[in-house]
């Protein structure tokens, strides 16, 4: 499903040019999950925009669904992710304008779903937010925000499922509901998982970890990498 | 067809969310005051042009000195246009052994094809019982005639008459001519007849003096529009099309300012709802960064994103386009209530034209001002989803600023069909926007410097002003904008009023007095006196031509296309000149070097088509004496002052030995109207010539339009509010963050309120001194070059336009913001992370 060789990220800044990926290699299979864990500034975050299609590497290549990223231009990028890919966001990224409904029909809709109300609506009963279908977001908790944008991301029936620290603007108890939301519905749809978080807790529910530190995978479950991992 | 339900569907959703309502509202104000003003003048115009026409008696005339070719009525048919003859020319009429000079006017059926021909049975009545509108002409056999001929024959109604060989009745004395009294032929009293019975007088010989008219008018302007292009190369030397700007300078001078005016505000209300609708845009986009990112990750493509936002500027454009024409045709018809039964002249229906403009303002306004915000967004890159520091690439503001630019100058010629206009209030901006951005530099370097030295709400709000130093330089620039736009606008309005006030000032003369014997002048004056009538100067006059220049005579294709060269004209001499006359080549008598010969001062137009230069010598024909002048000055003059002007003037006595007559212009309250009576029973072979009901009717067209005027400036304001708006709102977000950080620090609202204030005051002080200095130039530049009106000072703007500004802008902007005092600062700082 992904497969990741020599990426590497390079930007220019003010103070020169600065390594923010250093040669990173894996590969996994459609149906599994990873956690890719490290500190701040480690580059999770670069990794995940690129793994997704949201970025390019300045190095390297990344086979998504079969496809080669840097093969594709942004129009092509797009319109696999179209086809193949869901996000959950730490900051959820609903709509503030758009009900719940409206935020889950939205990618429906952009790829031209006919009945997008009607699967919306199922994934928000399936989420339990079916009493919450006309609500705006700053009418909702975090939480439940959260289960819209989650909502929102399965709706697509994607392939692979990108999540950038889920839980992290949620309180322990509810960051708990939706670890287990997020994987029941992943375990249910058979989506390949890729989640980029601090938590150990949720680290340790995926298949397949990798902790990153300065630009470089360190760890790869739980063994110390010193080139290329397959799974 | 999806892609059209989704962008209808997000624009709604956009509606909802309140982010689309600035945008939608300045669009509609654009659409709406355009349509407006654009079917009202163009309703009134029309009404006023076929009104002002009464004075030709036609749309238009095409006058000439031989007969009009029969043949052009086939092509007038064609167009459906109504039309009539009318015959001209001064004849002897006898009554037994009396006789008279008499201005004849044979005319077919149909005439007047505008304006009211009014008769009466009653010789000099005023009562308005005894006089009626014509509803024909004289019947074949019958004449009628100004009242003056009866006794200067010594008959009365009823009487025949001859002319030439014709006997003629006379039935009616008539009362008014639509296009009667505004010429100083001293030709004599009129008498009109049918045309049928011309051939029978045997007056109309060839050589003979007659001047052919054929009145034309159109329910359809285009109609005779197109008829005039067909026909005008086939016109001869001899032809000439005379419309009312030919034949009313003074109304068509008035009517042209006016249009003109009400073009200014149309524009100027677009131009405001343009930066409006910019400012508006350019906050849509930058709240839309995100919402872009993250359909982007949901998979949009560019191409898609572009389309989503270009079809809901579509949808919006088009819908508040339709609404905006409905709103505009309800604010005409508004405007046409309130103002209805003052307008001096009935509305024709609108014509779908009128609708053009409207409906282009507004996608022009959406393609120039709004997209220039919003192209770039389909550029967001993808991952600012994940890391939002990700810069963002804008258009770059010199284009944004350049297209708006472009936008300005389609705007602003489309409105003004005027280029001069168009450059200078274009120029007149951008020098307004580059000064205005130097000046808010300077006063922000110099806040900066002395701000640190004061309390506590001041440091407040300077630091405010300071830390959003762009902000700050494109609110005041937008700011002073908006505000000198009103100003301007205002100030214009006053001096235009006050203009038409200036030209048509209580108790300008309004009739003329002609043919007043040298002995008559003392009897003349008393009898005037003695109804506590004053006059002007009394100019000696005498009927002469102008036969040779240089020595020689001037060639017959000359004097067909120069109407001085052909006619007798109406010769005066006088020592002073008067205020409305002003010497611009050569030198005015008490300085002229060839003191004792006989010199002449020439008006400039009339110099122009003969081609006369100081210097030049003319021979003048004047009852058969030669007289030779030399061309001593040239003089500009106001042929609409109504004082009497003359093409030559000589110098003084130069006239003496030719037996001049004397003429005279002078002011007839309307209550002592009768006073023409007893000047005509005192003498009938006086000439007067009543110009009130024109100047009356002038009155009526200029009220009119300054209502109309003023109506305009009412939709101006409220552009000039929303653009205020809009920028004051522009700044919302970022004041809401930092307001809700300090109250959370410890500011109390007593604080913040009075830094709101003080900030939003400095921005009213900066741009409102900006605005007045920017409008007090415009204003002069426009009074100078684009109405053509004198040039004034405007002190009072000084004062009025800065408060005025100051408290404005102060307000609206604590106004906008209350929000951010009233709201508990942990609700803002939730909402906004």
């Amino acid at each position: 499903m992904l497969s990741v060789t020599n990426v590497g990220k390079r930007v220019t800044t003010s103070a020169g040019e600065l390594e923010i990926l250093k040669a990173v290699s894996f590969s996994l299979q459609a149906g599994t999950s990873l956690a890719i864990t490290g500190a701040s500034g480690s580059g999770k975050s670069t990794l995940l925009g690129i793994l997704a299609g949201l970025d390019v590497p300045s190095s390297g290549d990344v086979q998504l669904a079969g496809q080669s990223l840097t093969q594709l231009d942004e129009e092509g990028r797009a319109a696999l992710r179209a086809g193949h890919v869901g996000f959950v966001f730490q900051s959820f990224q609903l709509l503030p304008g758009l009900t719940a409904l409206e935020n889950v029909m939205l990618p429906l809709e952009l790829h031209g779903v006919d009945d997008a109300r009607a699967k919306a609506e199922t994934f928000l009963q399936r989420v339990g937010l079916q009493q919450r279908l006309q609500h705006y977001p700053q009418q909702l908790s975090g939480g439940e925000q959260q289960r819209v944008a989650i909502a929102r991301a399965f709706a697509s029936e994607p392939d692979i499922l990108f999540a950038d620290e889920p839980t992290g603007n949620l309180d322990s108890t509810t960051g708990a509901h939706i670890i287990d939301l997020l994987f029941a519905l992943n375990r249910e749809q058979g989506t390949t998982l890729v989640l980029v978080t601090h938590e150990q807790r949720l680290a340790d529910l995926c298949q397949q970890h990798l902790v990153m530190e300065g630009g470089e995978v360190v760890h790869f479950n739980g063994q110390q990498t010193a080139g290329a991992l397959s799974t | 067809m999806k892609r059209l339900t989704l962008s209808w569907r997000l624009l709604w959703r956009n509606w909802r969310a309140g982010e689309m309502k600035i945008l939608a509202v300045a669009l509609l104000l654009a659409v709406t005051v355009v349509a407006g003003i654009s079917i009202f003048t163009d309703r009134l115009q029309s009404a006023i042009t076929r009104e002002s026409h009464s004075f030709l008696a036609a749309d238009r005339v095409i006058n000439s000195s031989q007969p009009i070719a029969p043949e052009w009525r086939s092509l007038a048919d064609q167009y459906r246009l109504q039309y009539a003859y009318t015959t001209q020319f001064a004849s002897m009429v006898f009554a037994g052994d009396a006789m008279q000079l008499a201005a004849v006017k044979a005319v077919t059926d149909g005439y007047p094809l505008r304006g009211k021909l009014r008769i009466s049975t009653q010789p000099f009545t005023t009562d308005t019982q005894q006089i009626s509108v014509a509803t024909g002409i004289p019947a074949a056999g019958e004449a009628w005639v100004d009242a003056r001929l009866l006794p200067l024959l010594g008959i009365s109604l009823g009487a025949t008459v001859e002319v030439g060989e014709q006997p003629l009745r006379i039935t009616r004395v008539i009362v008014e001519e639509p296009d009667g009294g505004n010429s100083f032929s001293p030709m004599g009293p009129r008498l009109l007849m049918n045309a049928a019975d011309l051939q029978a007088t045997g007056v109309i010989q060839p050589g003979s003096r007659i001047s052919y008219n054929w009145l034309l008018a159109a329910d359809d302007p285009q109609q005779l529009q197109g008829f005039l292009q067909q026909i005008t190369p086939e016109l001869s030397v001899h032809e000439r099309i005379r419309d009312v700007a030919s034949s009313q300078r003074r109304l068509a001078n008035a009517l042209g300012t006016a249009r003109k005016f009400l073009s200014l505000s149309a524009m100027i209300s677009v131009l405001l709802a343009g930066v409006a609708i910019a400012i508006a845009a350019r906050r849509f986009a930058s709240r839309h960064v995100e919402q872009v990112a993250l359909l982007k990750s949901l998979g949009a493509g560019a191409g898609q994103i572009r389309g989503l936002y270009g079809a809901q500027l579509l949808w919006l454009g088009v819908i508040t386009s339709l609404l905006g024409l409905v709103l505009g045709y309800g604010l005409q018809a508004m405007i046409v209530r309130l103002v209805g039964d003052l307008l001096p002249v009935t509305l024709l229906d609108p014509g779908w034209l009128a609708l053009v403009p409207p409906a282009l303002t507004g996608l022009v306004c959406l393609l120039c001002f709004a997209a220039p915000p919003l192209w770039h967004l389909p550029t967001v890159p993808p991952m600012k989803i994940l890391r939002r520091e990700l810069p963002v690439s804008a258009v770059r503001q010199y284009w944004q600023v350049l297209i708006g630019l472009l936008a300005l100058l389609l705007l602003v010629a489309v409105f003004s069909r005027d280029w001069v206009l168009t450059l200078s209030l274009s120029t007149g901006l951008v020098v307004l926007v580059a000064l205005g951005l130097l000046l808010a530099q300077l006063l922000l370097s110099w806040v900066q410097r002395y701000g640190n030295k004061s309390g506590n709400r001041w440091r407040l709000a300077l630091a405010s002003l300071q830390r959003n130093r762009q902000q700050t330089l494109i609110q005041t620039v937008v700011f002073a904008l908006a505000v000198s736009l009103l100003l301007s606008l205002t100030g214009l309005r006053t001096s235009l009023l006050q203009d038409w006030q200036l030209q048509l000032p209580p108790e300008t003369p309004n009739h003329f007095l002609l043919n007043v014997a040298p002995h008559q002048l003392n009897s003349v004056q008393q009898l005037m006196s003695d109804s506590q009538l004053t006059t002007e100067q009394f100019f000696p006059m005498v009927r002469g031509r102008l036969t040779h220049i240089n020595g020689t005579e001037p060639g017959e294709e000359q004097r067909e296309r120069t109407e001085t060269l052909r006619r007798e004209l109406n010769l005066s001499w006088t020592d002073h000149l008067n205020s409305d006359n002003k010497v611009i080549a050569g030198q005015w008598w008490d300085s002229w070097p060839a003191a004792g010969r006989v010199g002449v001062s020439v008006e400039q137009e009339a110099a122009r088509q003969i081609g006369l230069q100081v210097g030049d010598q003319l021979r003048f024909s004047i009852g058969g004496l030669t007289l030779d002048a030399t061309v001593a000055s040239i003089r500009s003059l106001k042929w609409d002052s109504m004082n009497p002007n003359f093409y030559f003037l000589f110098s003084p006595q130069a006239l003496d030995e030719f037996a001049p007559a004397y003429m005279t212009s002078f002011y007839i309250p309307p209550q002592q109207k009768a006073f023409i009576n007893t000047l005509l029973r005192f003498d009938p072979t006086l000439v007067v010539i009543e110009m009130d009901r024109m100047l009356a009717q002038i009155q009526a067209i200029v009220n009119q339009v300054s209502r109309g005027v003023e109506l305009m400036l009412l939709a101006v304001l409220a552009a000039g509010f929303l653009v205020m708006w809009a920028a004051v709102t522009s700044s919302f977000g970022e004041r809401q963050q930092e307001a809700a950080l300090l109250r959370a620090l410890g500011s109390s609202r007593k604080q913040l309120l009075g830094s709101l204030w003080l900030e939003f005051s400095l921005l009213g002080l900066m741009s409102g001194i900006m605005a007045v200095a920017a409008s007090e130039v415009l204003l002069l530049a426009m009074q100078r070059w684009v109405l053509e009106i004198p040039v004034r000072w405007h002190p009072g703007l000084w004062l009025w336009g800065v408060s005025a500004s100051v408290l404005l802008i102060g307000a609206m902007g604590v106004f906008a913001c209350r929000r951010t005092i009233t709201t508990p600062p942990a609700v803002i700082l939730r909402e906004l992370t």
